[in-house]
């Protein structure tokens, strides 16, 4: 089992007002004023993963398919319930967190990469495969500030998905830069997750996961819908 | 984790702790069993006349227990030279004590001269007289000593009330001010005696936990212990890297580059040393590396905390998407003040050379201290990161409260000026310890006593222990509100 959830939920507290200074909150504190208004993003969703297993998340906009990618990776903490995960994690869920931009594309590697809990010899190992795969050539000893937008996202992408994981967490498969590059990084995100990790997969493209997953988690509202097998969960999905 | 990689480290804590013994034996010396201490002069503000031979000068002293090693006296010699000797005697209740005798040729001006006693005796609690004679005196060839009624603190001078025993006697007959005279004397430590019981003991209690620890590790039960090393095994390299990325971009577009590191507590120093030392005037010894360290160690202080203060508020982007341990950030950002701080130690050095400074052993201590300010650093930072989350007020807060702490630290004024009723606030601030301590190894040459070690660890283990705690409790909704 790579992955256990059971009756996780997530609440968020909405105050009316937001407030955001000591003195601000003092007062509506004294005022008996500070009403919260409770938001369930998430509600006693259980599910689990075998090793090798693709699980697809499907659910319209708000059904609170990020929120529960956030908790497995750990980024937020369920306000009920539990998750165990057995392996290391790596979410591809928003590429170059981290980056520097007044570091070079070569230190923006290793400072990504380690924020993504890759190990040193791993990325020394992996570096050129990175610059190669990155196409940037002699760019890569440039301070990121005068990289264009389409290069910093192509060096995104090359450091996110050099991984070997043993869960992978993919929030839409990614396709970056010009159309050539469009299609290698999508080739690349197929073929991780076609290579035997366990994956989290969620998707609005309901072709991609008929293709992809091995099983399917139906949300909305925070609530699971459905949960099985690929084909009938998609299918009345498309009924709705 | 592995059986052997904890008994490595099981032994490696036990080599270290016996290692770090010695050599604080060794540091220490003859500071770990008694330390030498004065009592204060009086500030001279005229002389009793020449001392000849029909005349005998006697002054009560105030002393507490323990070892008389020597006086000092501020002497004049009427600008000429002079012969023969000048006889001091310690009585105790008019036993003699102990005698000295000066030359009276060695004698200057209005200078602070120094007798020893061949031999220190034990004075008891109370007071002791002296008597001063000159056996060989006579009008026009004898020396003199200063009196006074007041002592100097800082700019100001205190009149003392002084009674008429505690006056200067000439003959018998009491004159309306004391001499200048400060006695030397040296006290035992009692924790010195027994260094090598608590050296032990604190073996026995290392080795003990060692013990507890292999066997808990042998059954597989998790520790706190462990687990901070694995944690820091695991996450060494994002350190490593967030660290070099604070470093590598604080300087990265300037002209001087790491050169600042240097230069800006150089710079800053001087600007208080020129405002110290001409606007208001001040009279401690080696202003200049007095200042420094002071200056470098609350400035590590101060970058260190305002750092951390932001780190979890500007890293919010990055708390939102990946999962790293939120404590990670606060420490990275401590760390790299951190190299600042042991970069801004090179002029610290390059001062105490040019001011001729002598070092000793006793620098060898300086890591403790340094230890420490970053534990305290780390505490406070982890507590004003978790606090800026909730309440942004935190930064313009803590900026009112950092200038204020500044003022509550003795960095460019002596201590001698802290008026007795505001001491005790001066005692629950974690920089004056460190600072304290650091004067005393870098500027005295001397080992603290042991009290000191003490007051300086736990100044600053309370407020880690308090950061990490609220740290700890809040960090699973930092990212709810940032």
């Amino acid at each position: 089992m790579m992955i256990q959830a059971n009756n996780v939920s997530m609440r968020y507290r909405m105050t009316t007002d937001r407030i955001s200074g000591l003195k601000e909150y003092l007062v509506q504190l004294v005022k008996g004023k500070i009403k919260y208004k409770d938001f369930w993003a998430l509600n006693d969703v259980s599910f689990d993963v075998e090793k090798g297993e693709v699980l697809g998340i499907i659910g319209r906009n708000g059904a609170g398919k990020s929120t529960l990618l956030k908790v497995i990776s750990g980024i937020l903490k369920p306000t009920g319930g539990s998750v165990t995960v057995n392996g290391t994690v790596v979410p591809m869920l928003e590429l170059g967190s981290g980056f520097d931009f007044d570091l070079t594309g070569r230190e923006n590697i290793f400072l990504n990469g380690a924020i993504l809990g890759y190990s040193e010899d791993f990325l020394k190992e992996k570096y050129d495969e990175i610059v190669a795969f990155s196409e940037l050539g002699p760019f890569i000893n440039v301070p990121l500030r005068n990289y264009s937008s389409g290069m910093i996202m192509r060096l995104a992408f090359s450091v996110a998905t050099v991984v070997n994981p043993d869960i992978l967490i993919v929030d839409e498969i990614l396709a970056v830069g010009d159309a050539a590059f469009q299609e290698k990084s999508k080739q690349r995100m197929l073929e991780l997750m076609g290579g035997g990790t366990t994956v989290l997969f969620v998707s609005h493209s309901l072709d991609q996961i008929r293709e992809m997953c091995d099983k399917v988690l139906w949300l909305d509202h925070g609530k699971t819908v459905m949960l099985g097998e690929t084909t009938p969960v998609c299918d009345a999905y498309e009924n709705v | 984790m592995d059986q052997k990689t904890v008994k490595k480290g099981c032994a490696i804590a036990v080599c270290l702790y016996v290692l770090l013994m010695l050599l604080y034996f060794c540091i220490s010396g003859d500071s770990l069993y008694y330390r030498d201490r004065q009592t204060a002069m009086l500030s001279g503000s005229g002389v009793i006349g020449e001392i000849t031979s029909d005349k005998e000068v006697t002054q009560a002293v105030s002393v507490s227990r323990g070892l008389l090693t020597g006086i000092s006296m501020r002497t004049g010699c009427y600008d000429r030279r002079n012969s023969g000797d000048l006889r001091v005697e310690i009585l105790t209740d008019g036993a003699l004590l102990a005698e000295t005798d000066i030359a009276a040729r060695d004698i200057q001006n209005n200078a602070v001269t120094y007798l020893e006693l061949d031999e220190p005796v034990e004075v008891p609690d109370g007071s002791v007289t002296l008597r001063v004679t000159a056996p060989k005196g006579r009008e026009g060839n004898a020396v003199t000593i200063y009196c006074g009624d007041s002592i100097s603190a800082a700019r100001a001078s205190v009149k003392v009330e002084l009674a008429e025993e505690e006056r200067a006697h000439v003959n018998g007959e009491a004159l309306d001010s004391a001499l200048c005279v400060s006695l030397h004397l040296r006290e035992q430590i009692w924790f010195g005696q027994y260094f090598w019981y608590f050296a032990a003991g604190g073996l026995a209690l290392l080795a003990g936990y060692c013990l507890y620890i292999l066997d808990r590790n042998r059954k597989g039960k998790p520790l706190a212990v462990l687990n901070l090393f694995i944690a820091f095994s695991r996450y060494r390299f994002l350190i490593k890297q967030l660290v070099a990325r604070d470093f590598k971009t604080k300087y990265k577009r300037s002209v001087l580059g790491v050169l600042w590191s240097f230069l800006n507590p150089l710079l800053t120093m001087m600007v208080q040393y020129v405002v110290f030392s001409t606007l208001f005037r001040s009279d401690i010894p080696n202003f200049a590396l007095y200042l420094l360290s002071g200056t470098v160690c609350f400035s590590l202080f101060n970058e260190a905390t305002n750092m951390a203060l932001s780190s979890i508020v500007g890293n919010a982007s990055l708390i939102m998407k990946v999962y790293v341990p939120k404590y990670i950030y606060p420490l990275t950002r401590v760390m790299s003040s951190m190299i600042n701080f042991l970069l801004s130690l090179i002029p610290l050095f390059g001062v105490m050379l040019v001011t001729h400074t002598p070092v000793r052993l006793s620098i060898l201590l300086l890591p403790l201290p340094v230890l420490c300010l970053f534990a305290l650093s780390l505490g406070v930072g982890m507590f004003l990161a978790s606090a800026m989350v909730f309440f942004r007020d935190t930064q313009f807060l803590w900026g009112v409260a950092s200038m204020l702490l500044m003022y509550l630290t003795p960095i460019f004024y002596p201590e001698t000026i802290i008026p007795a009723g505001l001491m005790p606030i001066y005692k629950c601030n974690p920089l004056y310890h460190i600072l304290r301590f650091v004067r005393a190894i870098i500027m005295d040459g001397v080992t603290p006593e042991p009290k000191a070690f003490l007051l300086m660890i736990v100044a600053c283990l309370v407020p880690l222990a308090i950061g990490v705690l609220v740290f700890k409790k809040t960090q699973d909704r930092f990212v709810l509100y940032i």
